[in-house]
């Protein structure tokens, strides 16, 4: 690829970064160019954080050399590398949700704009120049989450940015405040504009991006023109090794109805009913919003909800808490990891053995010893990574959090596994094991409802589809007749 | 690189205990300008004051490790007091004392079934709650003795439990320091080997996720304020054994008195202030410390003004603290 210097906004000449027991960056080395959208893809892990954040100043690196727009960067703040006209836009926005569109733009800075009116007038010029319409007086928290997004680079810009870095930009948005955010990338490519784009999805980069470069284990791997690299090549530098397919076969052992979930009502639910078969992969379609999580939620007793009839092998269940429903054989994943799922400050360990409490005590006392054995053996029967048992949690990679959970149900042998968008923010090599832990279970004798945003799982894992839409079950599918634009047109039914 | 590691972690080691360090500094420099510090007199002067906030802050423990808060402790060892001292005559010394545990106890269960029942789970609906009831609880001791002072003196049954509570001791220890150790004993064995006790610091460190997982939360909150009542009330009993007086405002004014004192024990020992990491033990030495502190300072004449302003000092310091060090973690 081209290798005239003169070109690169940014150069970085192998540099490192190493923290206490990990070697985060090893001599990475890597050039953008102008107006040019540079994707950077790698696991959970693979340094891409690390880097970004010793280029906005957060961390100082240990060695090596960077030169940005001329100018060699060296112990610099955030502010200053800002002012330099280097902006990153984190996964989790900065925004005051409590201030207005052009305060948030010009935040810390009002003296030299003139004020307030001076604010939101350069604003207003700002968000025109990007063909945006929304007003400069309206709160940051009235926003959707792509409007938010949209607010974070008008800041960007506002600091005349030669290079925006965006932190996986995409997890939080629908398909077409996705597309909206494509426009945007391509207008500030076509204004000379550099991006690089950190992602996890494969899609993205070969959708929009120029070129592309791999991290793994805090080494650069390659950097390449994505029309010049394949999609399995790709996988396969992420993860090290080459992975044949993303999905393992389908599972195939389905059995008799063991759960009937019937006349769930709530404010949000109408009417929903469910069926669920011994060793069978349900996965329910619907979007953020349509009552999915809803659903599982009231079977699982997380929500109180009065109106439900529940029958697990044919017999009538009251499941009103957590504690009942663990002790009907049901289990649950929940969708936000970090605040349903974990105990971040607590051990892997403890994470682990967290849901067998109950079954480890008599009398009141809990076997410590069978605890700890617990944790050992999830951690081994789940290959997860980790320096050891009494590692805290929250130092894992996501994929590793995700199979700790898995380990935490998979120790009570659950009958019913619900399954709430589990590999979100989990790596390629990690989400191939736990399709396999899917299927392993299934085949098991286990039953498992998967709610997913990402259709093409949903498809590959399931034994039948549901989908869903605004409280109501819509249409059910075989996934191996029905193509995605079909499912995708029902879980949509009454939208508008 | 190891260095810089060892560099970093001796920094780290004294920062987390930097409390601690700064007091003993103090009571250093206490003991050099004032040698009465260092008597036998004081030292059992010191193990006397241990008494009562003691109880009350092994019972606040649980509570914040639970990521909650008690303020009604102040009114319920009014409220203990004054109907222990009032019943001892009517129903005799026993009677009295179970009587007055149990009125902790009720007490610690009202707290409990009025923020379960409003839903409310976070602190700072704890705070509040607990505040307001606090604030009963301390109107009903005022209401109950129209606000006079009631004396244990003049009681014309006997009131020897009192007394071997109040000066007895077994050789050179203490009948009151020999009822802390076992209740210290106890809430040890419940924090570190019981199903309840690992329940506390889970349900504090992340009650929607310990929720989700089967903890049982409501057993839970109310075993905390359960706990916390049942100690408060205990400390309430080795105060009047001490004063031989139960007057109506003895647990001090709310937010000025002992829940002020136990929660600062609490988080000086390095309990989390917002739940999932502490100890009993822990506690121990926090209150040893802050009595070192406030008796050091009053044998250099410090004025008791002044001596407020460094405890709410100290309890930001702990507090500020607590969440750099959840920071640095979270990194």
């Amino acid at each position: 690829m081209n290798k005239n210097n003169s070109d690169a906004i940014l150069k970085i000449k192998e540099v490192s970064k190493a923290f206490p027991g990990v070697k985060a960056l090893d001599r990475v080395s890597l050039e953008v160019f102008s107006g040019t959208i540079h994707g950077i893809v790698g696991e959970n892990g693979a340094g891409k954080s690390t880097l970004m954040k010793i280029l906005s100043g957060v961390y100082q690196k240990d060695s090596g050399e960077i030169t940005f727009d001329g100018n060699e960067i060296e112990d610099i703040t955030p502010i200053q590398s800002m002012k330099l006209g280097l902006s990153i836009i984190y996964q989790e926005l900065n925004l005051i949700n409590e201030l207005s569109v052009g305060e948030n733009i010009y935040l810390g800075r009002f003296g030299e704009m003139g004020g307030r009116k001076g604010v939101h007038s350069k604003a207003r010029i700002l968000l025109d120049s990007m063909g945006s319409k929304i007003d400069t007086n309206k709160l940051v928290s009235d926003l959707s989450v792509s409007e938010k997004q949209m607010i974070e680079i008008a800041k960007a810009l506002s600091f005349d940015s030669k290079l925006i870095i965006m932190d996986e930009p995409s997890s939080s948005l629908s398909s077409d405040e996705m597309q909206e955010l494509i426009k945007i990338i391509r207008d500030l490519k076509n204004k000379g504009i550099s991006i690089i784009y950190i992602t996890h999805k494969l899609d993205e980069i070969f959708n929009f991006c120029d070129v592309v470069t791999v991290m793994r284990d805090g080494h650069m791997i390659d950097t390449k023109k994505v029309g010049d690299i394949s999609r399995s090549e790709m996988i396969s530098m992420m993860v090290g090794r080459t992975i044949e397919n993303e999905y393992p076969p389908r599972p195939n052992c389905v059995g008799e109805t063991i759960l009937e979930i019937k006349n769930v009502n709530t404010k949000k639910l109408i009417n929903v009913q469910l069926k669920l078969k011994k060793g069978e992969i349900l996965g329910v379609v619907g979007l953020v919003g349509s009552g999915r999580t809803e659903t599982v939620r009231a079977l699982f007793g997380a929500d109180i909800v009065k109106k439900k009839d529940i029958q697990i092998d044919g017999e009538s269940v009251r499941i009103n808490n957590p504690i009942q429903a663990i002790n009907h054989g049901l289990a649950m994943v929940p969708e936000d990891r970090k605040i349903q799922g974990l105990l971040l400050r607590f051990s892997v360990e403890k994470n682990i053995s967290l849901a067998s409490l109950g079954n480890l005590t008599s009398y009141g006392f809990v076997n410590e010893k069978e605890e700890k054995n617990i944790g050992e053996r999830q951690i081994k029967a789940l290959n997860i990574k980790t320096p050891s048992g009494k590692t805290k949690i929250q130092s894992l990679s996501g994929g590793n959090q995700q199979k700790a959970i898995l380990g935490r149900w998979l120790e009570l042998k659950p009958k019913i596994l619900i399954l709430d968008e589990p590999t979100k923010g989990v790596d390629v090599g990690a989400k191939y094991e736990i399709y396999l832990l899917m299927k392993k279970i299934v085949e098991d004798g286990g039953s498992i409802i998967l709610i997913s945003s990402e259709l093409p799982e949903v498809l590959h894992m399931s034994n039948r589809v549901v989908t869903i839409c605004d409280g109501r079950i819509t249409g059910e599918f075989d996934p191996l007749k029905a193509s995605a634009d079909e499912i995708m047109a029902k879980a949509f039914e009454f939208e508008g | 690189m190891d260095k810089k590691m060892t560099k970093q972690s001796v920094t780290n080691l004294i920062k987390n205990n930097l409390i601690v360090v700064g007091i003993t500094i103090l009571i250093i420099v206490a003991s050099i300008i004032e040698p009465k510090f260092l008597t036998v007199g004081n030292f059992e002067n010191i193990i006397r004051q241990f008494g009562v906030l003691i109880f009350v802050a092994l019972g606040m423990t649980f509570i914040i490790m639970g990521g909650f808060i008690d303020l009604s402790v102040s009114g319920i060892i009014s409220l203990v007091v004054v109907v222990t001292v009032t019943l001892v005559d009517p129903i005799g010394q026993v009677a009295a004392i179970i009587v007055g545990i149990t009125i902790g106890l009720a007490c610690g269960l009202l707290n409990s079934f009025l923020i379960l029942t409003s839903g409310a789970l976070t602190l700072a609906e704890s705070l509040f709650i607990t505040y307001g009831l606090g604030l009963v609880y301390a109107a009903l001791a005022l209401m109950y003795t129209k606000g006079v002072t009631q004396f244990l003196t003049y009681a014309k049954t006997p009131i020897t439990i009192f007394k071997t509570v109040g000066t007895g001791s077994v050789g050179p220890i203490s009948v009151a320091f020999i009822i802390f150790l076992a209740c210290l004993l106890i809430l040890y064995i419940i924090e570190s080997r019981t199903h309840i006790g690992r329940s506390i610091v889970l349900m504090g460190e992340n009650i929607v996720a310990s929720r989700l997982t089967g903890i049982p939360i409501t057993r839970t909150v109310v075993f905390i304020y359960a706990i916390s009542g049942v100690m408060t009330a205990i400390g309430a009993i080795v105060l009047i054994s001490r004063v031989n007086l139960a007057s109506p405002v003895i647990g001090g004014a709310i937010g000025g008195g002992y829940e002020t004192q136990a929660i600062l024990a609490v988080v000086v020992g390095g309990t989390a202030l917002l739940g999932g990491r502490g100890s009993v033990l822990w506690t121990v030495i926090g209150t040893l410390v802050l009595i070192l502190m406030n008796n050091s300072l009053n044998l250099m004449g410090v004025s008791t003004y002044i001596q407020y302003m460094l405890r709410g000092a100290i309890l930001i310091l702990a507090i500020w603290l607590d969440s750099q060090r959840q920071f640095s973690e979270g990194n």
